[in-house]
């Protein structure tokens, strides 16, 4: 059990720490500290490996190596669930955020059967960045404390800052390629369905300069369909989904 | 930066009464605050008095982007007045330290403009507590904001844990600023210059 104030030195400490190495040391202390047996800190898509993202795992090695190798980082549950929320959740409730397929079912069954118990994941979404999360994890067959959750959900919010502050090679405002004002207006609107005559009628523009705009922006993204396109625009906060489903 | 204090002052300007009527559309149309409205179209609280701080960014053309308000912590202030629970110790007050509240960033601003001008906006906040010997700034943030907050770089601390009612999660926090903040803002890409230009001067 720890209280506000181990959580405020952790704050302090994380905030100044030099490198994922004393973080992953730190986090394995809080873990323990917090009645955790594992933890994992990652982003949850890497785009550009070794470069820009966050990962710190502990977790039984045999579970890693199975995770690794089905490539599970999109269909694990419980990262799907952490993209439906802000507030942290303990996975044994997954179920109150995501319906639970088969599949799904098998792959909690499995990380039970390597040596994971009940866990909790801080999800954190920062606009224009990819997802990532914070989870502790307990060993199979312990019981999570309920009432140290809102300390585990801060902790998890500050490792996620550090470790991404750690990562930051080069901060840049923009990471991936930059649409014009124009072609972020036209890629939107192409999220939204719209054809190229129906965008210039929106835009008031001629559809010759619509379809040159949304050429323009596939060629920034080295994409030939308009799908992928809007999905590229979405992921990397060019557009966001309030522009695409009106605020 | 726009710089404006007291309700009073900034309804008699245009860019501060859009800013109140900019708050009704996202606190209450958006949000859904239980909060005054005032001739149905200005968001208008207790708080709103003769010592509340507004900053206002304002594009080209001088409409409002985006504004927050500032309430002095010696006086009456949503955290010391209305929810000192959050804090697991009794609310920080003092001379030197303003709490942030109302940061609101125009409905209208696209995803990406909406960084732009969030990063503007809290650098006005960092540059107005350099020039006027503010150390720190309080607030209560609903919890979806808390990683942003936190990714700006500045030293963020936690007043209390985070707590939920059945429509949201709040939390109490402090942030220093001193002679290390504008570089903590750089380092992390959000720092923007920003000049200042106070109605009271200006005046």
């Amino acid at each position: 059990m720890i209280g506000l104030g181990q959580v405020q030195d952790f704050c302090a400490v994380a905030a100044i720490i030099k490198d994922s190495q004393a973080l992953a040391g730190l986090m394995a202390e809080i873990t323990r500290a917090m009645g955790f047996r594992y933890v994992s800190l990652v982003h949850h898509i890497d785009l550009k490996p070794a470069v820009s993202s966050v990962h710190i795992v502990d977790y039984p090695p045999e579970w890693v190596e199975r995770f690794q190798a089905r490539r599970l980082y999109a269909s694990d549950p419980i990262h799907r669930a952490s993209h439906r929320t802000n507030i942290g959740f303990a996975w044994s409730a997954v179920q109150s955020l995501i319906t639970l397929s088969a599949a799904d079912r098998s792959i909690l069954a499995e990380a039970h059967d390597a040596g994971l118990g009940d866990g909790f994941t801080v999800p954190a979404h920062i606009p224009g960045e990819v997802n990532g999360s914070c989870s502790f994890a307990m060993g199979s067959g312990d019981v999570l404390d309920q009432r140290q959750l809102p300390l585990v959900q801060l902790i998890g919010s500050f490792a996620f800052e550090a470790a991404r502050r750690l990562s930051r090679q080069t901060p840049a405002p923009c990471e991936g390629p930059c649409l014009t004002e124009r072609q972020a207006e036209c890629v939107a609107l192409v999220a939204r369905g719209k054809t190229d005559w129906e965008i210039s009628q929106i835009l008031g523009i001629g559809q010759e300069t619509v379809i040159q705009h949304v050429k323009d922006a596939r060629d920034r993204y080295g994409v030939t369909k308009r799908t992928l396109l809007a999905i590229r625009a979405l992921f990397d906060g060019q557009i966001s989904f309030a522009d695409v489903f009106g605020r | 930066m726009h710089i404006a204090t007291g309700a009073a002052r900034a309804m008699e300007n245009r860019l501060f009464c859009s800013m109140f009527e900019e708050r009704k559309r996202v606190f209450v149309d958006l949000l859904r605050w239980d909060v005054p409205v005032f001739a149905g179209r200005y968001e208008i609280d207790q708080f709103d008095n003769d010592r509340a701080v507004y900053i206002v960014i304002a594009d080209a053309e001088g409409e409002h982007l985006a504004s927050a308000r500032l309430l002095p912590t010696t006086g009456d202030h949503i955290l010391g007045t209305i929810f000192p629970e959050l804090c697991e110790q009794v609310p920080p007050r003092g001379g030197a330290i303003l709490e942030i509240t109302r940061f609101c960033l125009a409905r209208r601003l696209r995803a990406r403009e909406r960084l732009e001008v969030r990063n503007r906006l809290v650098s006005a906040l960092v540059e107005y507590a350099l020039g006027n010997h503010i150390d720190s700034y309080t607030g209560v943030a609903e919890w979806f904001w808390f990683q942003q907050i936190l990714s700006f770089g500045w030293a963020c601390r936690p007043l209390g844990l985070p707590a939920s009612t059945s429509s949201r999660c709040l939390i109490a926090l402090q942030i220093d600023i001193n002679g290390s903040t504008r570089e903590q803002l750089q380092a992390s890409g959000i720092w923007r210059s920003v000049g200042l230009a106070d109605l009271a001067k200006a005046a």
